[in-house]
């Protein structure tokens, strides 16, 4: 496994050099290969929960392309099985939720509103979309501990998030997440931009 | 920044106690060259000096963690002391068929530990009271079985035999230049000042010779500890308790942030840079890596740990 561990890190670095620069969505994408990873290594599975958030804006603009988001998701729910949601947080952050149960079809839902909000040139807006796992072996159990892996769209990188309680986070497995998947995913290696996002909406 | 706690004392780096420890060693090697130098001076031959030099050499190793117990003020402590620490220190040695070592306890606050000894039968693990303290017990263990790995390697030989070098370099050089010189000695007047000059090279020399000698032996100590952190991880199949205690130790648990990121990004905050961590002049001259580099290392560990 360490042979092929520094295998696939060198040729990703031979790849990268002749490589075009990716896209964001790319990065964004990178996450349906990681979920097999955090699958097989930490025994964690997607929760068919992701949210995508913005700051909310007044005004005719953004309503209209609320309803837009709203227009597509509504025709895509019957197409990917998906499922959403709005909510604003205290925060005055605009939640779009969206659940569905293969991480492909959020992914290609999260993709498709980012594209929307990003057409709409409400792009500064974004903040994070946030995907929620959960360890296998605690499926069913009420008190069960929330990982997170929060997309920064200001950086299109990733980070990890595990809160422990009220306002405390359990560093080991959020660094664990970052040994599991960081050469895999676009991932932030200064933990001191790992920003927490507590009581999130969903 | 309001949102950047300043870390509290005990959380930050104890160099106090490695700054004791290295300049009493500092010091010995000094009086050491000093008095070598007043017996080339005094114009012994080569032999006599050869012996003085390779007693000292022996007495040096031979008191070396009385030196270390002594500087950095460590007491032996019994298991009725510190129970929790000897189960640990126990509960490594059976399951990796290590010898049982001393253990020392050093009463302040901030968290550190460090091993000495000649052979791994005699040897002395110490930890602080802070260090106790501030981690939990696998975390402890962590801490302990990288310091039972420097034991394990013979880390104190190794750094001995590498600082002996060092001497045998000066040594070598003061013959071939002053031994030289004071062949010169008795021939004319206009030497006086030949040999004064002469003796200034020596002394730039010798400290060259010192000086890089001494950033080797950093270098050597800083491959060490990676070492001894994969020994560690090794022996506790956990390498990301220690990758914790790490964190916890150097204070880096406080730089992953608390603030809630919508609130951070209200203060327009999210885009200020962090602080760079370490400049290339303070590596060069450290005993340890970066912690981030050994998280990183233990992390990639304990990632190739499953499949």
């Amino acid at each position: 496994m360490a042979m092929n561990f520094f295998f696939r890190k060198s040729k990703k670095n031979i790849l990268s050099n002749n490589k075009k620069p990716k896209t964001d969505s790319d990065n964004l994408f990178s996450l349906s290969s990681a979920c097999l990873t955090l699958e097989t290594k930490l025994g964690l599975k997607s929760a068919g929960k992701c949210g995508l958030s913005l700051k909310n804006v007044s005004g005719t603009h953004f309503n209209e392309m609320k309803d837009e988001i709203r227009r597509f998701l509504d025709i895509s729910k019957s197409d990917f099985e998906l499922d959403y949601r709005m909510v604003i947080d205290n925060y005055d952050y605009l939640w779009i939720i969206l659940e569905a149960k293969g991480m492909e079809d959020i992914l290609a839902g999260i993709a498709a509103v980012g594209d929307t909000i990003e057409e709409k040139g409400f792009c500064r807006q974004l903040l994070v979309s946030v995907f929620e796992f959960i360890n296998m072996e605690e499926i069913g159990d009420q008190n069960h501990q929330h990982y997170y892996l929060v997309y920064n769209y200001k950086d299109n990188i990733f980070y990890p998030f595990v809160p422990q309680g009220n306002q405390s986070r359990n560093t080991e497995n959020e660094m664990k997440l970052m040994a599991t998947v960081g050469h895999e995913i676009p991932f932030e290696r200064d933990s001191s931009l790992w920003y927490p996002l507590w009581n999130l909406p969903f | 920044m309001s949102f950047v706690a300043k870390t509290p004392s005990w959380q930050r780096r104890d160099t106090g106690l490695t700054i004791r420890i290295v300049l009493s060693f500092v010091i010995l090697a000094f009086l050491y060259i000093i008095f070598l130098t007043i017996l080339v001076y005094l114009g012994l031959d080569f032999v006599s000096i050869a012996v003085i030099a390779s007693i000292m050499i022996v007495a040096q190793w031979y008191f070396s963690d009385k030196i270390v117990l002594w500087s950095s003020g460590a007491k032996i402590v019994s298991r009725e002391q510190f129970p929790r620490l000897h189960d640990v220190v126990e509960r490594i040695v059976v399951s990796n068929g290590l010898p049982k070592p001393k253990i020392a306890v050093i009463n302040t606050s901030m968290p550190n530990a460090f091993a000495t000894g000649k052979t791994p039968k005699g040897s002395i693990v110490a930890v602080t009271t802070g260090l106790v303290d501030l981690l939990d017990t696998e975390e402890l263990e962590g801490v302990l079985a990288h310091e039972l790995t420097h034991i394990r390697s013979r880390d104190v030989l190794v750094l001995t035999l590498a600082s002996l070098f060092s001497t045998i370099a000066w040594y070598l050089m003061q013959f071939g230049f002053y031994g030289g010189g004071m062949g010169y000695g008795g021939y004319g007047r206009g030497d006086r000042n030949n040999s004064g000059s002469a003796m200034i090279i020596v002394i730039v020399v010798a400290m060259l010779t010192w000086i890089i000698s001494f950033l080797i032996i950093r270098a050597i100590s800083r491959y060490r500890e990676f070492a001894a952190d994969r020994g560690s991880a090794q022996m506790t199949g956990k390498p990301v308790k220690l990758a914790n205690a790490l964190m916890k130790i150097s204070g880096n648990m406080r730089r992953i942030p608390t603030k809630d990121l919508r609130q951070v990004e209200g203060l327009n905050a999210f885009f200020i840079v962090p602080a760079i961590s370490g400049s290339t002049i303070g590596n060069l001259f450290s005993t340890h890596p970066p912690v981030e580099k050994r998280i990183q290392k233990l992390m990639e560990m304990e990632a190739s740990m499953s499949y």
